[in-house]
């Protein structure tokens, strides 16, 4: 089934489309910051709750699924194929020829990649379910001339902040080798890392240009339409005599593209009709200056939603930073030690 | 006075056509002036109204000579979005111009690209809404609509940009009686309460021409006549390019108001200028059910059906068609006749209850064996055409039925030949017009000799002579054999050209008997949304001059007021 985006006014759909594309963007590190597999399965519990208290839970779960198969492989390729040396080794897969080492690290690893990967596709999964796609378009478009420059700096005051812990968390001997002055290491991260949030939210603000936006729009509102123009095809086809399920592989080809043709044909005009439709109410008066009747804006939620991300991630990074990161293998090798 | 539109001497060919699609054009239209403009399909309308808001030839190519200004600006040298701010364009079909994923969406769309700020957006989508009824419609997605809603919401995307010329291509084409009524006046309220210009191209004369100052008639890209509505109506007709409505021939016959466009008015017309007299014509029998004696074809017993998540389309249907019988199925939108058509075919099977066709329980026999039985025609022609010129669209079904080649060409010659195509045999399909595709759709279906054929609204958007064209074909398969169904709203046609009419209303059957006992029963008629053709509402007004209430033909009902009027006369 398709991922479509379902109409409703739960807890995700009320939050703005923004909060829910930098929750995706959010999830996406933490699962490259976080390597337990406790944790990780602890977060995707947490985000699977709010999910399944905002969409059919039934649809998300048949979605879910199939998925299961493909990240299980992903896990047992960890498996297979994490086997460091100082890796603590349990048992041969292939016992006779002694192939394929196990150890408790390709486990627990395993086990982590399955709920980091499951955690980054719930999120995209959620976003999609609840966010109009014209929103999202929308999210990604340049739709102001200037931002003004308040929320160019508070923007960039709040995410340079972000920088400079991420840096202090992660990259502790490149700071320490850039200066024996405290002071002096403090400012130059500082201002590295106001200018790096500075050029990101130049960047990011810019967003595309209105027309692509636009293109985007139009291009969401179609899909409906022209799946239910290929319903109506297949149905006048098989009006017209033509098996469309023939039993033969051969013929099952040549039905398929005899079914292109008439949908190939059904878009073209599609398009032809979008162009004609929008330069005739305007489109091209001047795109630059064009205004929207949607508006984005934060509600308190989104804040406090973005703060939890924030807050996680800084999280995650402290524990890699006190070398806690990753506390179930540490736990179960220190109890195989003891009872060796 | 001040003008709105000019054209002077304007005349476009289209890139690679071989004829101008106008030819010297000149005209003026002063502010908040409401014209028809008519004539048959492919005289230029069309490309007339692109002249206006620019999409002549800014979008469309081709040759443009002489000058079309509106309001000042001259539109060669506008672009189309500056236009679109002083032309609202509405065009025939209202599912192709909407492009956005809600209503809301979709009326700010024009407000958002000329620039307009937020908080008056949102007051024109609301304005606009009201004014088109569609209040609460706003977060309902476009595609899902009715055609009404459709077109309605179409006209109010076209109203919130506040344009000062308002033209409309067809923009009842695609409807049925119901929504046509609607969207005629929303279009004149809009109009009217503005005080802006009005730009209508439409067919259906009888209902357009009481609402217009002015009309114009174009034939072959040239204006052949404008004036008045009165000028215009005194002119008389013009073979081919302008047939006046019923009433209003008739009221020239006797010499009445030309502005007479019901028949109640005509009646009161007459009878005041001299009390009517009264006939018994004695040949005309009131229409008789009959046994029919043929053989039962299709036989649909109690058969319910509902889809996904919705009310019950069909609830308990039982109808038995006899071979050879031409058979009117009628009721409005969403009635349930083209569910019920799809049940004959098998491209739905019932919930309960049986469908059998030609002796075969249509459950257990696949849709493309049934079709050796049946042809289905759909409504839009571009759905069910599978090739890229006319050979080989009419080959396909004989190659899906593995039909020996040999018989290829004679079969496909005999089909054309019904549906007097045969001048475009080697054609392109790119190059057909719609009348052309409608019925070559119907002959790629012929190739296979079916004893029944259904054909679902054959007439959508066409001309009255394409429209005229179309059902003589259908009469002409059912005097060969044919089982005719016909899906179909133009009760005026199925009366004059079928026999049993076939009524669905909310699922169920609501009337199953002869057409002409239809069209007298004022009671079913009004509780189906079924327009009385002119004819018939003017036969029952005379009907206590002894008028038969069945009359359909024209010169019938002439000969019955010719024969009241001197009788009359003579006392």
């Amino acid at each position: 089934m398709a991922i479509e985006y379902q109409k409703g006014n739960a807890f995700l759909h009320r939050l703005d489309a923004r909060t829910k594309l930098l929750l995706f963007v959010g999830m996406t590190v933490l699962a490259i910051v976080v390597v337990d597999p406790i944790l990780m399965g602890l977060i995707f519990a947490g985000l699977y709750y709010v999910g399944a208290h905002s969409v059919d839970r039934k649809l998300l779960n048949s979605n879910l699924r199939i998925l299961i198969v493909i990240f299980l492989t992903f896990s047992l390729f960890q498996i297979i194929f994490f086997t460091s040396k100082d890796s603590h080794f349990l048992f041969y897969l292939i016992p006779f020829k002694n192939w394929i080492p196990v150890t408790v690290q390709g486990l627990v690893r395993g086990a982590a990649v399955f709920f980091r990967f499951f955690s980054v596709v719930l999120a995209v999964h959620l976003m999609l379910y609840t966010t109009p796609p014209v929103d999202l378009a929308l999210t990604i478009t340049k739709r102001e001339q200037s931002r003004g420059l308040s929320a160019e700096l508070t923007s960039t005051l709040i995410l340079g902040l972000i920088l400079f812990v991420i840096a202090h968390l992660t990259k502790v001997e490149e700071i320490q080798a850039l200066s024996s002055d405290v002071r002096i290491r403090t400012l130059i991260v500082l201002v590295a890392s106001f200018v790096l949030a500075y050029v990101i939210q130049k960047i990011i603000g810019h967003g595309l240009p209105p027309e692509m936006g636009m293109a985007l729009t139009l291009g969401f509102a179609t899909v409906g339409l022209l799946s239910k123009q290929t319903e109506i095809i297949t149905d006048a086809q098989k009006a017209r005599g033509y098996d469309v399920k023939p039993k033969n592989l051969i013929r099952r080809v040549q039905v398929l593209t005899a079914l292109l043709l008439p949908i190939f044909l059904a878009t073209l005009e599609r398009s032809q009709d979008i162009s004609v439709a929008i330069l005739s109410r305007g489109f091209d008066y001047n795109i630059a200056e064009r205004t929207y009747r949607r508006q984005l804006k934060f509600q308190t939620t989104d804040y406090i939603v973005l703060t939890l991300i924030v807050l996680l991630l800084f999280a995650g990074m402290y524990l890699n930073y006190l070398n806690l990161g990753n506390p179930t293998e540490q736990f179960i090798l220190s109890l195989l030690n003891n009872s060796a | 006075m001040e003008y709105d539109v000019e054209f002077h001497g304007v005349s476009f060919r289209y890139a690679g056509a071989q004829k101008d699609a106008l030819s010297k054009i000149d005209l003026k239209i002063p502010t908040g002036e409401i014209v028809l403009v008519t004539g048959p399909a492919g005289s230029g309308k069309t490309t007339f109204c692109s002249c206006i808001n620019g999409l002549v030839p800014h979008y469309h190519e081709g040759e443009l000579s002489g000058e079309v200004i509106v309001r000042s600006y001259h539109t060669r040298r506008a672009r189309i979005g500056g236009l679109a701010s002083l032309v609202g364009m509405v065009f025939q079909d209202p599912e192709s111009q909407l492009v956005t994923s809600s209503v809301a969406d979709e009326v700010a769309f024009g407000p958002e690209n000329l620039g307009v700020p937020r908080a008056e957006i949102n007051q024109r989508v609301s304005q606009a809404l009201s004014s088109t009824r569609l209040l609460g419609f706003e977060d309902r997605e476009p595609h899902n609509l009715s055609g009404g809603e459709q077109q309605a919401c179409a006209i109010a995307a076209t109203y919130a940009m506040h344009p000062e010329v308002y033209v409309m291509d067809e923009p009842l084409a695609n409807l049925d009686p119901a929504g046509r009524r609607q969207v005629l006046q929303v279009l004149i309220d809009v109009a009217k309460g503005r005080q802006k210009t009005l730009i209508i191209v439409e067919h259906s004369l009888e209902e357009v021409l009481p609402l217009v100052n002015r009309v114009l008639v174009m034939d072959s890209g040239q204006i052949v006549r404008d004036g008045t509505v009165d000028e215009v109506l005194a002119a008389g007709d013009i073979p081919r390019v302008f047939t006046r409505p019923a009433i209003v021939r008739l009221a020239d016959k006797f010499g009445l108001d030309l502005k007479t466009f019901s028949a109640e008015k005509l009646y009161a017309d007459l009878n005041a200028r001299k009390p009517l007299g009264k006939i018994s014509p004695d040949e005309d029998k009131p229409p008789q059910r009959s046994a029919n004696a043929s053989m039962p074809i299709i036989e649909i017993r109690d058969v319910h059906y509902s889809y996904k998540n919705q009310t019950s389309a069909l609830r308990g249907v039982s109808l038995t068609v006899h071979a050879g019988e031409l058979v009117a199925i009628l009721g409005r939108n969403g009635s349930g006749k083209t569910t019920l058509a799809r049940h004959i075919i098998g491209l739905l099977q019932p919930e309960r209850g049986k469908v059998s066709v030609a002796g075969r329980d249509v459950a257990s026999t696949p849709t493309h064996e049934l079709t050796q039985e049946i042809g289905f025609c759909f409504q839009n022609p571009n759905h069910q055409l599978v090739a890229f010129n006319v050979r080989d669209e009419m080959t396909f079904g004989l190659k899906a039925h593995n039909i020996d080649a040999s018989e290829f060409d004679q079969r496909v010659q005999r089909a054309l030949e019904l549906v007097d195509l045969l001048d475009v045999a080697e054609a392109e399909i790119f190059d057909l017009g719609k009348g052309q595709k409608q019925r070559l759709a119907l002959a790629s279906v012929l190739t296979l000799e079916p004893k029944i054929l259904i054909i679902d609204e054959p007439t959508t958007g066409q001309d009255p002579e394409m429209t005229r064209e179309i059902f003589d074909i259908l009469k002409h398969l059912n005097q060969l054999g044919t089982t005719v169904l016909m899906i179909t709203h133009r009760v005026d046609y199925a009366a004059a050209y079928a026999s049993r009419a076939v009524v669905l209303n909310q699922g169920q059957i609501a009337f199953d008997g002869p057409i002409l006992e239809l069209i007298s029963n004022m009671e079913i008629m009004q509780a189906n949304s079924l327009d009385l053709p002119d004819i018939t509402k003017l036969a029952l007004q005379l009907h206590k001059h002894g008028v038969p209430p069945w009359t359909i033909q024209y010169e019938k009902l002439e000969g019955y007021l010719t024969q009241l009027v001197d009788g009359s006369h003579g006392d």
